[in-house]
């Protein structure tokens, strides 16, 4: 604002050069006294004498200078009214600003901003500061429920980020022990299609050795077919070796009986002889031979018998044998059909396991394979989620510090009084 | 000159062999072609072990006759008349059965000379007693 004391001070014009009068008959001294009263007034000096109205001779200059006269007045007098309103809305400015100063220092922005002068010029900045007032008091409303809002805002945005802190920390641990636990199932499942491969090896190599059994057991089962045969055909022979041994036996006990009775009737010959005295000697004599002879025959015969009765038990002997090789040819073949039967069902469930030890080797193989990218997946989320976890111990700071700076705020525009 | 002689019929029953005078047999059988109310299985010689042979004796008056199981008829031999002694009488004394007659020896050894008849009929004569 412009210092009122310059409005004292009219703008100084060079002063021009004391023109000479343009009319001859006019004094050049009253126009000259006319012209430096008005020089001196237009430079500002208004309190300088008025001009001696009586003094001037012509009449028209005393005209001129009678009305400089009251031109001058009246200018001194605007002046002097100009320079009390611009005191008035001066002091009004001052106290406005000084006011305006004093609710922002205070922060009082309930009440309504009174002057102590009134002027129309100040009507405009009255209600200029009354409109700054109200929108100020308008926003610190608005700035009071946003900081608020914020504190609130950011009191969960902190309690969410210090949640989100905890959770990320407790997902970043579950990763790692995950991860961990990957790497490890990466081992076993390393481990497992080693294993499998072998499984299957040896899958391969039982099923070779499961189809030379299956082929030793049918040359077992023809050998015992065989043997079998054999058997029959012994039995068979033992059988007719039996019989004719019966006909033999039926034939000695035939010439054992006639020598049994020729030994009697040599007995009875030589008691005879005996009994005839002399006369039956030659007689008795034919008769021991004939007994010796009978005698001989029946030891002959009981040789035999004994031979037969060796034969009989040799021949019953080998026919158990032959019984006992047919019966343990038949358990050899029912046998060998059993085992034919379980090498069949385990040629079957080798085949199988053979077959499922590729597929679980192919499956162990994709799944080791699988563990891999997921370990490496893990790694992966393992570090994103350590990013996570320092962005979101970042954010908890940062969100603690928003809580700290909205608790700041709010006590801050706690100090503005709106209501 | 020769020595007489005697005419002895040897025969096994059980462990001992026993000679009688051939005139005492009428013949030898066998013990299956005779029916067994016939048979005399037991006597005073004792039991045999089987029954294979039978010495068929008739009776002192050859009305009947009866076999007698023995287990081997060993045969016929002519002994010297002086290998042929009665039986003492302290001996003949001592016995029970009066079928026991004499002695016979035979390659040294003394053999009891058995009168079949009297055997027989002492076991024929035994035999209700036995029952009874």
């Amino acid at each position: 604002m412009r210092d009122p004391s310059e409005l004292d001070k009219p703008k100084k014009k060079p002063a021009r050069a004391a023109r000479p009068a343009r009319k001859a008959g006019v004094p050049a001294g009253d126009a000259l006294q006319v012209e430096a009263f008005l020089r001196a007034f237009a430079a500002g000096e208004h309190g300088a004498a008025r001009l001696d109205v009586a003094s001037f001779a012509d009449p028209m200059l005393r005209g001129i200078a009678e009305a400089a006269n009251a031109a001058a007045d009246h200018a001194v007098e605007q002046l002097d009214t100009s320079r009390q309103r611009v005191q008035v809305v001066t002091a009004g400015v001052d106290e406005a600003i000084e006011a305006m100063i004093r609710l922002v220092i205070q922060g009082d922005l309930s009440g309504t901003m009174r002057l102590g002068v009134s002027d129309a010029a100040l009507t405009p900045l009255i209600a200029g500061i009354g409109q700054v007032m109200e929108t100020l008091k308008r926003f610190v409303t608005e700035i009071r429920e946003a900081a608020l809002q914020l504190s609130t805002s950011s009191a969960e945005v902190l309690a969410a980020a210090t949640q989100n802190e905890s959770s990320t920390s407790a997902q970043a641990s579950a990763i790692h022990e995950t991860t961990a636990t990957m790497e490890e199932l990466k081992g076993a499942s390393h481990q497992i299609a080693e294993n499998a491969q072998m499984v299957a090896a040896i899958a391969e190599q039982t099923l070779t050795g499961a189809k030379q059994g299956e082929g030793a057991i049918k040359s077992f089962m023809s050998s015992m077919e065989k043997v079998r045969h054999n058997a029959v055909e012994v039995d068979d022979a033992i059988a007719k070796l039996s019989k004719r041994v019966e006909r033999i036996g039926t034939v000695v006990e035939v010439i054992d009986e006639i020598a049994d009775r020729s030994d009697l009737l040599a007995l009875n010959a030589a008691l005879e002889g005996a009994k005839a005295g002399e006369a039956g000697r030659g007689f008795s004599i034919v008769a021991a031979e004939m007994r010796r002879l009978a005698e001989n025959v029946l030891e002959s015969t009981k040789e035999i018998k004994n031979l037969i009765t060796e034969i009989r038990e040799a021949t019953h002997a080998a026919k158990e044998a032959s019984d006992g090789n047919k019966r343990m040819a038949a358990e050899g073949e029912q046998l060998g059909g059993n085992a034919m039967t379980s090498v069949s069902g385990i040629l079957s469930g080798i085949q199988e396991t053979s077959d499922a030890a590729r597929v679980i080797h192919l499956a162990t193989q994709q799944q080791r394979t699988a563990t891999e990218q997921v370990v490496q997946s893990m790694s992966e989320i393992e570090e994103v989620t350590r990013q996570a976890q320092t962005g979101s111990k970042q954010a908890t700071g940062a969100a603690s510090e928003l809580t700290k700076l909205a608790e700041r705020l709010a006590e801050l525009v706690k100090r503005f009084k709106v209501e | 000159m020769t020595e007489p002689t005697s005419e002895i019929l040897l025969f096994q029953v059980g462990a001992r062999v026993f000679a009688a005078v051939v005139h005492d047999a009428v013949r030898i059988g066998a013990v299956r072609d005779v029916s067994e109310d016939d048979l005399v299985l037991e006597s005073a010689l004792g039991a045999p072990f089987g029954r294979e042979r039978g010495i068929v004796v008739a009776s002192h008056e050859g009305a009947t006759e009866r076999t007698l199981v023995v287990d081997q008829v060993v045969g016929v031999r002519s002994v010297p008349e002086a290998d042929v002694q009665p039986l003492p009488a302290f001996a003949a004394a001592c016995l029970v059965s009066g079928a026991v007659t004499g002695l016979v020896m035979l390659d040294e050894a003394p053999l009891l000379l058995v009168d079949l008849p009297t055997l027989v009929r002492e076991r024929s004569l035994a035999a209700p007693e036995l029952t009874a």
